[in-house]
């Protein structure tokens, strides 16, 4: 039998408890048995994606476990568990920005874009661009109206909401919009090339959409960095231009 | 909150001090019923990376167990987390939201070139979804038993 400590700021919401006694022989087991005998604290260990949250430390006596194995940490009998969160914040100026409607959008992006392709539909890679480049001027995801009306209601697509900046995307979703209008162009004047072009957003934001990485944004923070008039927001801190932030 | 004037003066002077980057430290007190009372600001050294200090500040957890032992050594609680935010209001961010405990009272201090202006008090709600501001009250004694 493990100890587990819990921190004075999270005690309310364990019935005022300072320890628990725990089986479980990982720390992801005596979290599960923590949160199973105190469902409140949940909202606070972890996301909504079931991750630890950034500033939740789990220390296996004198160790981190963000050093050793993370939640699949081992613990022996005896052994001393703490949570002990760290203490961040900062008047960064980033916003809230739901990543799964980034996502959405990326997805719808990709799909009709190689449908296009397919069935040599050109109108229908046009359309593309028109609803990124207007989801651009509306400052927001193009193809979002289907994850705000219909994917986030249903629960088919949980929301991911993370401090960033959203002009970057703004920025990536107008690159791609022109991108791919530019593609149309040349398909209307017979040159097959545009479709090269097509396929080059739908490789930028499949990188984006599987990789974590988004080119435009990386350019738009490389802008920033050169004092270009207009990119004014730098990077979160702590994250690599282009890169998903980490969730908190 | 209730935090006496003197207090109060020793973290907007860590702010200005710490300026234009964030400062940050721990506030330590008595709960009395609903209301808290600060009877001790522990500042600490921001440990983010020294070119993110400008707009973000970080305790690490070796440093909360410090100030919590040094609280139960004087027979106190740790009871909030002060910081400041240069050039920039003094209402918690998203980056606050993410990163913020429940229970803690949050006091932010807007430093404006240098000098620090104002402090607002915080708490996180329960389902995370942002702050409410709890009253901040000025006293002339942190403890008027003494």
């Amino acid at each position: 039998m493990s100890v587990l400590r819990i921190p004075t700021p999270l005690r309310p919401y364990a019935g005022g408890a300072e320890r628990i006694n725990v089986k479980a022989g990982t720390v992801a087991g005596a979290l599960e048995e923590l949160v199973a005998a105190h469902p409140e604290l949940k909202l606070h260990l972890f996301t909504e994606q079931g991750e630890l949250r950034a500033f939740v430390n789990v220390f296996v006596n004198e160790d981190n476990v963000r050093d050793l194995n993370g939640v699949e940490t081992s613990i022996r009998e005896d052994d001393s568990l703490m949570i002990l969160p760290s203490i961040a914040g900062g008047a960064d100026g980033l916003q809230k920005v739901d990543h799964a409607a980034l996502r959405t959008n990326q997805a719808f992006i990709i799909g009709l874009s190689i449908i296009a392709y397919i069935l040599d539909a050109a109108w229908l890679a046009a359309l593309v661009a028109l609803v990124m480049l207007a989801g651009t001027l509306l400052k927001v995801p193009g193809f979002g109206f289907i994850y705000r009306g219909l994917l986030k209601p249903r629960g088919w697509v949980k929301p991911e909401v993370l401090a960033d900046n959203p002009e970057p995307h703004h920025f990536a979703q107008g690159f791609g919009g022109v991108v791919q209008g530019i593609g149309y162009g040349l398909l209307v004047s017979g040159l097959a090339a545009g479709w090269a072009l097509v396929w080059l957003v739908v490789a930028l934001a499949a990188l984006n959409l599987f990789g974590g990485f988004c080119v435009g944004c990386a350019m738009y923070y490389w802008l920033q960095r050169l004092n270009v008039p207009g990119f004014v927001k730098a990077p979160p801190p702590g994250t690599v231009p282009g890169a998903r932030p980490k969730a908190g | 909150m209730i935090i006496s004037t003197d207090l109060l003066a020793q973290v907007h002077a860590h702010g200005e001090g710490a300026y234009p980057d964030e400062g940050a430290g721990f506030l330590v007190g008595q709960l009395e019923g609903s209301t808290r009372r600060v009877l001790d600001v522990l500042p600490v050294s921001n440990e983010r990376p020294s070119e993110e200090r400008r707009n973000r500040y970080l305790i690490g957890p070796h440093e909360l167990l410090r100030a919590e032992n040094e609280a139960a050594r004087h027979g106190l609680d740790l009871i909030g987390v002060f910081h400041s935010h240069p050039d920039h209001p003094n209402r918690p961010s998203e980056t606050d939201r993410q990163w913020a405990l429940p229970w803690l009272s949050y006091l932010i201090t807007t430093v404006e070139a240098g000098e620090a202006k104002e402090s607002c008090s915080w708490r996180l709600n329960d389902d995370r979804s942002g702050f409410v501001e709890e009253e901040l009250e000025k006293v002339e004694k942190a403890n008027p038993a003494k």
